[in-house]
């Protein structure tokens, strides 16, 4: 059955590249619209989830999933439903369930022989790795970075690139490889000078994951921080923003510039040094809060003034949801950050730079036992070389702003949602409900109709489709919310 | 007459090399240096010893891009559990499960598939004795810090009642890093221990200094690790001694430490750090320290676990009653984690301990394979006798050469073996020679050489190891 399957969609693939549509060339056997069998979550769901409570925390489990029957915009679940999904994974698919061409990717040789002999890629690195990097992350590299340290997911990419910076600092003040005798021994007392006093400023609503450095930067909500110990490291607000941004442009520009100069202020009042700032594109987790390019470039003037790194982190607006590969590329900053992180849909996790001196003067500090993941590298080198075949960057982009024109009306009939936003970022478009009552029940009445959908922030909606989701599926998602709106009343 | 027993190596590589094979006059050979040459400009490539052609690696031999075959003991940091290109991971790397975990890699806490609980039940199989549950994670740092994350939420959550709500004080305070909803806890850890290298397992590493240097880091307590006189046989009064003094130590920081020890983390057999064993007594002495004293017991198991000193899990062997409060592994399983069992290690409210992926299914089905192989191969017992057999040739082996092997351990403790160089210039030479003579081997500390070959590691090869050190101890 699936010889027959493949051999269809080889066919109509090779059709894809004239078609219009590049999620029927994948996926010809998509489901025009969601398929419901039984109340959500349904019977079977139930039961798989209590099974597997017993022994892994299922609690934040919408239903058991079925992937075999996955495909392209649609996941299904084990009662047979087929749901619209416009949450991918936490915004980490990126072609679609089964595409033909990640499944090429996973059946093949070379990928198995990365899953059966997982190399210390540091020490052993494969003949293959540098080949697979120069075709596939490399290749997709911002602007102005040439360079990768590949780690395994968005907070160990975080931390990487802070240890990076850290590093670097030292350094540069130390002026040479010669540890002072003291610094050897307070180390390992894990007390300044050997350990470092210096820090990470972060922004209010930021979110860069949940190990003890990025937690430590990250600042959007008390229950993904509660009770673990925290750096004492600086934050700065990041900007509210009033919507819609043509009638609030005075007002916007000055809460930009407010938040600018409350960083400035944290920076000259610091006590110790501040290694690098991070920062989200669009802060995600936090709210999907935005802020124009002219903030952004502001922020890079002044850490390059104050010699502080720049580390943007691209885990979650990576990969071409924003209508550009990279969403810090809408900024056209004149000078690139100095270090970007990525994760999610490019299943690789890691950060790019370009400075030579971000990779440590001596080998073994920037280390681990496996150093990334062959196995993610291949895929995210499909990943890649379809996104460019297919031009799905610019189909986010036209997608994006059909789909915006369609929630502008939507949010002009029903006064529940407001704050729409993400006019020019492709699909990554979210927007506000009256409370976080009002947005959870919208969430699970879309799911009740077939369509798997996320929140963020205390009262955001936020799409994260995938890339081969098309003005199609957009109709989907419009329809399903209004009916939702119209439930909720 | 009997026939000789078919070895797993048999079993699974009929193709595995008779012995290794030296193409190059050094390591690395001119195709690697060109290679690494290339991968530098865009890859740290400093830490390389060669690259690697793992189409043709088998078995117990790693192969490189200039035709070299070596016989390999380090086998990816220890991380190889079978040999390369198992027939069986092969197979699992080929399975539906497998094709269809790579091609959608679920996030697996909201959208876990309807076959994960049967994955996670082929890895629970094999849980260390007393363990019931199990959260997922990356790699050993991440696995460790994510059982810190829960020692911590545990802690907190003795003191204000599992279900009791945060206070607004809390709320407020963690948005600003600030005590009280960033609590000022502390794991303990011991001179010499080998955690991982991100901020919070990098603060309980206490290795070497290069590990550490110029990083942020927690200011926790950190004990002494038995440093035992060899053989233990003839020293047990002085290693007894050394036991008492070391938890006592370990109980004044608990009673004298600034803030509140949350939870004590402690390897079985310190690995980094120089393959430092410690004896039941002690890691029993330190189950009662940690009970009298509220604070958890974190084993970290990552190097040591899945049959590789011949237990599924070497602290097992310490019969620490209650069993140690949580279970840490990586590498050999491939698949990192931690095991547990108490239900309010769980933490009380969803999303505590969660993050996009939560561990990965093709891993954790890579897991089950090796678990599987390992049971039904009943490889944990025969690795224990070719570890035997080897310990009794190193033993020989040093009386020729006593000033060069010294300190020789892990007897008993199947191919889990290491023993000290004179001087850390002596090691390293010791480990560029061994290459040029076809074995991968690694080091550990400043002075130590350490054994980590593969479950399927046999006497054939413990004859070429030992052939093959005894000639480089020979050409000084
Ligand atoms: C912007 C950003 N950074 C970092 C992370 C952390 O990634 P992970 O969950 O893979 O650790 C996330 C996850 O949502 C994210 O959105
Ligand atoms: C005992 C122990 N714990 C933790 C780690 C860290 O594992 P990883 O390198 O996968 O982060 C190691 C790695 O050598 C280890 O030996």
């Amino acid at each position: 059955m699936t010889k027959l399957w493949n051999a269809q969609l080889c066919t109509a693939l090779g059709r894809g590249l004239r078609l219009q549509s590049t999620a029927a060339a994948y996926f010809p056997s998509e489901p025009a619209s969601p398929v419901l069998k039984t109340t959500i979550p349904g019977p079977k769901s139930s039961e798989r989830l209590a099974e597997l409570g017993k022994v892994f925390d299922n609690r934040a489990a919408y239903f058991a999933a079925n992937y075999y029957n996955s495909i392209g915009n649609y996941i299904a679940d084990v009662d047979g439903n087929q749901y619209l999904d416009v949450y991918a994974q936490i915004a980490s698919i990126a072609l679609g369930y089964n595409n033909p061409e990640i499944l090429k990717t996973a059946k093949s040789d070379q990928m198995a022989n990365a899953l059966a002999n997982r190399p210390a890629l540091a020490c052993f690195p494969s003949s293959d790795y540098q080949q697979i990097l120069e075709d596939g992350i490399l290749a997709a590299a911002p602007k102005g970075m040439s360079k990768v340290w590949t780690a395994l997911s968005g907070s160990d990419a975080n931390e990487t690139a802070f240890k990076a910076a850290f590093i670097y600092h030292a350094a540069k003040k130390r002026g040479n490889n010669t540890f002072s005798p003291k610094e050897l021994e307070s180390v390992m007392q894990n007390l300044v000078p050997g350990a470092s006093d210096a820090a990470i400023l972060s922004f209010e609503k930021g979110f860069h994951g949940r190990l003890f450095g990025s937690l430590s930067t990250t600042r959007s909500k008390p229950i993904h921080k509660l009770d673990i110990p925290a750096f004492n490291w600086p934050k700065a607000p990041f900007p509210s923003l009033k919507y819609p941004l043509d009638q609030f442009v005075t007002e916007n520009k000055k809460e930009e510039e407010r938040c600018l100069a409350e960083f400035e202020k944290v920076i000259q009042q610091w006590s110790t040094q501040i290694a690098a700032i991070i920062i989200e594109p669009i802060q995600s987790e936090g709210g999907d809060n935005h802020a124009s390019p002219s903030f952004f470039q502001s922020l890079r003037d002044l850490t390059l003034k104050y010699d502080i790194l720049m580390i943007v982190d691209e885990v979650q607006t990576g990969v071409g949801a924003s209508g550009k590969f990279w969403a810090h590329e809408h900024w056209n900053l004149t000078t690139p950050p100095d270090m970007v992180t990525f994760s999610k849909k490019f299943q690789a996790a890691g950060f790019y730079f370009a400075l030579p001196e971000l990779q440590p003067s001596l080998p073994f500090r920037q280390f681990n036992t496996w150093c990334g993941d062959p196995s993610k590298a291949l895929i995210a080198r499909t990943v890649y070389q379809e996104i460019s075949k297919y031009n799905l960057v610019e189909n986010a982009a036209t997608t994006g702003a059909y789909l915006y024109g369609k929630l502008e009306s939507l949010s002009g009939e029903y006064s529940s949602i407001f704050n729409l936003r993400g006019q020019s970022t492709g699909t990554f478009i979210a927007w506000d409900m009256s409370s976080s009552a009002k947005r959870d029940m919208f969430l699970i009445e879309s799911r009740k109709l077939g369509l798997n959908i996320g929140g963020c922030g205390d009262v955001s909606v936020r799409l994260r489709p995938t890339l081969v989701f098309e003005e199609k599926h957009a109709d989907v998602l419009v329809d399903i919310a209004e009916e939702a709106l119209k439930r909720l009343g | 007459m009997s026939v000789p027993e078919v070895t797993p190596a048999e079993v699974y590589y009929p193709n595995e090399p008779a012995a290794p094979s030296v193409q190059t006059a050094e390591i690395p050979g001119p195709k690697t240096k060109k290679a690494l040459e290339e991968l530098a400009e865009v890859f740290d490539a400093r830490c390389a010893y060669f690259v690697a052609d793992y189409d043709k690696s088998v078995g117990n031999y790693i192969a490189d891009v200039d035709g070299n075959v070596f016989l390999d003991v380090y086998a990816q940091i220890a991380s190889i559990a079978l040999g390369y290109n198992n027939p069986a991971l092969i197979e699992a790397a080929k399975s539906d499960r497998m094709i269809s975990a790579l091609v959608q890699r679920p996030a697996l806490g909201n959208f876990p598939s309807a076959e994960f609980a049967d994955i996670l039940k082929d890895i629970l199989k094999v849980a260390p004795k007393g363990q019931t549950k199990l959260w997922s994670g990356l790699s050993g740092a991440d696995a460790n810090e994510l059982a810190f994350k829960a020692v911590f939420m545990n802690y907190q959550a003795k003191k204000r009642g599992y279900n009791t709500s945060f206070t607004t004080e809390e709320e407020t305070s963690v948005m600003e890093n600030a005590i009280p909803g960033s609590p000022e806890l502390a794991i303990m850890s011991f001179e010499r221990a080998f955690h991982g290298r991100l901020f919070a397992t990098a603060s309980v590493t206490r290795s070497k200094p290069i590990h550490k240097l110029d990083m942020p880091s927690f200011h926790w307590p950190k004990a002494e690790f038995p440093s035992y006189k060899y053989p233990l046989e003839d020293n047990e009064a002085a290693n007894k001694a050394e036991d008492e003094r070391c938890l006592k130590i370990v109980e004044e920081l608990y009673k004298t430490w600034h803030c509140p020890i949350a939870g004590l983390i402690v390897e079985p057999i310190q690995s980094e750090g120089g393959d430092n064993h410690g004896s039941t007594a002690f890691f029993q002495g330190l189950r009662d320290i940690t009970l009298k004293y509220n604070s958890l017991l974190i084993m970290d198991e990552v190097q040591t676990g899945v049959a590789a000193t011949g237990e599924m899990w070497a602290h097992e062997r310490f019969n620490l009653s209650p069993p140690a409060d949580l279970v840490t592994f990586s590498k050999k399983f491939q698949s990192a984690g931690y095991f547990y069992h108490d239900p309010e290690l769980t933490p009380n409210l969803p999303y505590r301990q969660f993050n996009t992926w939560c561990g990965d299914p093709t891993k954790m089905i890579i897991a089950g394979a090796i678990a599987k192989e390992v049971v039904e191969k009943d490889l944990a017992k025969k690795i224990s006798v070719v570890g035997d057999y080897l310990y009794a040739a190193l033993a020989e082996l040093s009386k020729k050469y006593p000033t060069e092997i010294l300190n020789l351990r892990g007897k008993d403790r199947a191919c889990f073996i290491a023993w000290d160089s004179p001087s850390p210039a002596a090691r390293n030479a010791f480990l560029v020679n061994m290459k040029k003579n076809g074995v991968n081997i690694g080091g550990c500390a400043e002075t130590g050489i350490r054994l980590r070959p593969t479950l399927t590691f046999g006497k054939k090869h413990a004859d070429i190891l030992i052939q093959a050190i005894d000639k480089t101890l020979g050409e000084n």
